[in-house]
């Protein structure tokens, strides 16, 4: 789906930002968001079977059900954390962030540093910019489900990079990488539900 | 499906089908006894260990020939020697140290161990490149997840939370890796590309990179030893010990392939530098142990110094691709540091406590903990003096340095006389906990076990029984053609043709070499 391989992106990278600078209801949706369109950038090549793109986004899915908060699909509340004024605001106190996903499409646009000049240039910027965005919170983040989040943003970025150069996993890959995004958010998920639970015993 | 390719499924899932039918067998021994029943857990903990049992016995009879490998489409799973060989002792290993620790959640270990290992063998089972490595990498996290569970303890959830982190950034350093490797053969006939050299050099410090943070290499000790502190033996030994010494196991493999198709030197001091830390994590482990209290801390500081000849190893892949020795040692370490942890959860459980001041005459009151902690220090020494005593000093003098081998005598030595100050302690007067402590009689089930499983895994660390040399076999290969269909230029050699040991020519030497579609960290053609 080339044609549709641009707004993808620009998709993409936005949800990685916002999965990395929201909190609760926003950063989960973007993480869905975000998850989808990088499995359809990812797995557009080829693949007849769709194995890759359905074991990701079944992966990503059962790991989503197993993290996410509870009280997370209040009507009222989803409405207000999601509409584009909140989200705007949320990026706007976050210029690091969105300097750091304009800086990474840019690196990832002109391939100075990676010269495969028959790599596509819209995964590998896509790829650059959401490395950039998810490797600071995944290094510095003390916060669990923000370095969860990170470690997600992160992981489809590098996916998206191995993408532009190699084409799509070969379905033991797809396999691991898939069962990866399901450990990470359900590990992440546990862990931060011990720490709060040990905290309020506390 | 015929029969036969049934027969060849359960051969090459052997392991991974019996932890699966864990899943089943303990839930309805639970059910069987009743919930409210105490022997329930006793039930099941004999049922997971007859389980670790079985999968080691299916190892031995199932192998790693042809008749193994399973083809579906076009995945390949073709279970290799150091996989089985990994399975038939961890079977026997996880199964004694299951015994020794009881307790309530002893079957849920064993079916921690059972995933573990049953991971490691198809890793090592299927093709090389990034698919095994983040196989074990995420296998490692959800290990310690598993392991972690079950009381809500932040120290065991910080351990956990830092593994989440370690593996999140493992797997960019894999690609980055990947990348840097296909960059080599553009290299050779693209003078903007970097050198050669400096591409195997980027190469092989993203790939031993793995190794070092995943084995616990100074400085990246901190995550081992908060494992080993943190999280229950069996999940301590697989995330530190098992499974980076496997992911070592695919690290060397694709190091030497990597050294073996460069011709200059690498660049950018990356073998001193591994090196150099190997010898200091030796160095720092056996200090840090002989300076500890704690039992727990002291086995993940020995750990700690296992990892150092992990990083002495990955380094003489890269000198010197042909040699076995680095992949000879992986193995007598993983079990001298099990034997370590099987003593510990035997000690911890006898006694309820891991301080050293607390566990005066510990040796004397159990002769059993006194003989596993015997057969470890004889597996750490490797004695005598053999195969395993003679791929260490080959390490060594591979890596050509006398002040880093003399750093290396110094810390194994160390190591050593830490962990004899442990058996020592055990012969002094009996302190007040050991004295109240209950023991059982030395005609036990459970204390046979524990004396015979010692042995057997000292002597096979030791190199007795020559079983060491099934950890050199060969790795899946990596596919030999993955190409994007983007990717333009097409590999002039025939993709079919097995990768060869012959170094490809670097670009004065051989300025046609053509670059490789190859997607995988693989031999270039």
């Amino acid at each position: 789906m080339p044609s549709l391989e641009l707004p993808l992106l620009f998709i993409a990278i936005l949800a990685g930002m916002l999965a990395v600078t929201s909190a609760g209801r926003g950063a989960w949706v973007a993480i869905a968001v975000l998850a989808l369109s990088s499995s359809a950038l990812e797995f557009s090549i080829g693949d007849p079977n769709h194995i890759g793109v359905t074991l990701r986004l079944s992966a990503i899915g059962i790991g989503l059900v197993a993290a996410l908060p509870e009280n997370l699909f209040e009507l009222q509340a989803l409405r207000r954390d999601l509409a584009v004024r909140t989200l705007a605001q949320t990026l706007r106190e976050h210029p690091v962030v969105v300097a750091s996903a304009i800086a990474g499409l840019l690196l990832g646009l002109v391939p100075l540093a990676l010269p495969i000049e028959s790599s596509s240039d819209a995964l590998r910027a896509a790829g650059v910019a959401l490395l950039v965005v998810g490797l600071p919170p995944l290094l510095t983040s003390r916060f669990i489900e923000a370095t969860t989040r990170a470690a997600v943003v992160t992981l489809s970025g590098t996916l998206l990079l191995r993408t532009s150069i190699f084409g799509e996993l070969d379905p033991l890959a797809a396999l691991a990488i898939g069962a990866g995004f399901t450990c990470i958010l359900v590990v992440g998920g546990s862990v931060a539900t011990r720490i709060s639970n040990a905290e309020e015993e506390q | 499906m015929t029969a036969e390719a049934l027969l060849t499924t359960i051969r090459a899932l052997f392991p991974m089908l019996t932890a699966l039918s864990s899943l089943a067998l303990v839930p309805l021994i639970r059910l069987w006894r009743g919930p409210q029943r105490d022997d329930a857990a006793i039930y099941a903990t004999f049922g997971v260990q007859l389980l670790l049992l079985a999968t080691s016995l299916g190892a031995i009879l199932a192998g790693a020939g042809y008749l193994s490998t399973l083809k579906i489409g076009q995945v390949t799973i073709d279970p290799s020697e150091p996989g089985r060989l990994l399975v038939l002792l961890g079977g026997i290993v996880f199964a004694v140290i299951v015994g020794a620790g009881e307790g309530r959640r002893a079957g849920t270990m064993g079916q921690i161990a059972l995933f573990g290992i049953a991971a490691i063998d198809f890793a090592l089972a299927i093709p090389s490149g990034i698919a095994p490595i983040a196989f074990l990498l995420f296998a490692s996290l959800g290990i310690s997840g598993a392991a972690a569970s079950g009381k809500d303890d932040v120290s065991r959830a910080r351990a956990v939370f830092r593994d989440l982190r370690t593996v999140s950034l493992l797997l960019p350093a894999v690609v980055i890796a990947e990348i840097l490797r296909v960059a080599i053969s553009y290299a050779a006939v693209d003078a903007s590309y970097a050198t050669p050299a400096s591409l195997a050099a980027g190469t092989a410090l993203g790939v031993s990179l793995v190794v070092i943070a995943a084995a616990g290499v100074f400085p990246f000790h901190g995550r081992l030893i908060r494992i080993f502190e943190a999280l229950p033996v069996v999940g301590s030994l697989l995330v530190g010990v098992w499974i980076p010494s496997a992911l070592a196991l695919i690290v060397m493999s694709e190091l030497s392939s990597l050294a073996s198709n460069i011709t200059d030197p690498l660049g950018g001091a990356i073998v001193p530098g591994i090196l150099l830390a190997g010898a200091a994590t030796l160095i720092f482990g056996a200090v840090s142990a002989l300076l500890h209290d704690d039992i727990g801390e002291i086995v993940g500081f020995m750990a700690v110094g296992n990892a150092g000849w992990l990083a002495l190893a990955a380094a003489a892949a890269l000198q010197s691709p042909t040699d076995s020795s680095s992949r000879l040692i992986v193995l007598p370490g993983i079990l001298s540091i099990s034997l370590f942890g099987l003593w510990l959860v035997s000690v911890r459980r006898r006694y309820g406590t891991t301080s050293i001041s607390e566990l005066g005459g510990w040796a004397r009151r159990t002769g059993a903990n006194g003989i596993a902690l015997c057969a470890a220090i004889i597996a750490l020494a490797a004695l005598p003096p053999g195969a395993v005593l003679a791929a260490r000093l080959n390490l060594l003098l591979l890596g050509g340095n006398p002040l880093v081998a003399l750093f290396a005598v110094i810390g194994q030595v160390l190591l050593i006389v830490a962990a004899v100050r442990l058996l020592l302690v055990g012969f002094t007067p009996p302190s007040q906990t050991v004295h109240k402590a209950e023991t059982r009689p030395f005609a036990n089930v459970i204390t046979i076990s524990l004396i015979f499983g010692s042995l057997f895994v000292a002597a096979a660390a030791a190199g007795w029984l020559s079983i060491e040399a099934g950890g050199t076999g060969p790795l899946p290969p990596a596919p030999s053609v993955s190409p994007a269909t983007s990717f333009d230029p097409a590999p002039t050699s025939d993709p079919t043709v097995a990768p060869s040991n012959e170094p490809t020519p670097s670009a004065t030497a051989s300025p046609e070499v053509s670059p490789s579609a190859g997607g995988e960290i693989s031999p270039a053609p």
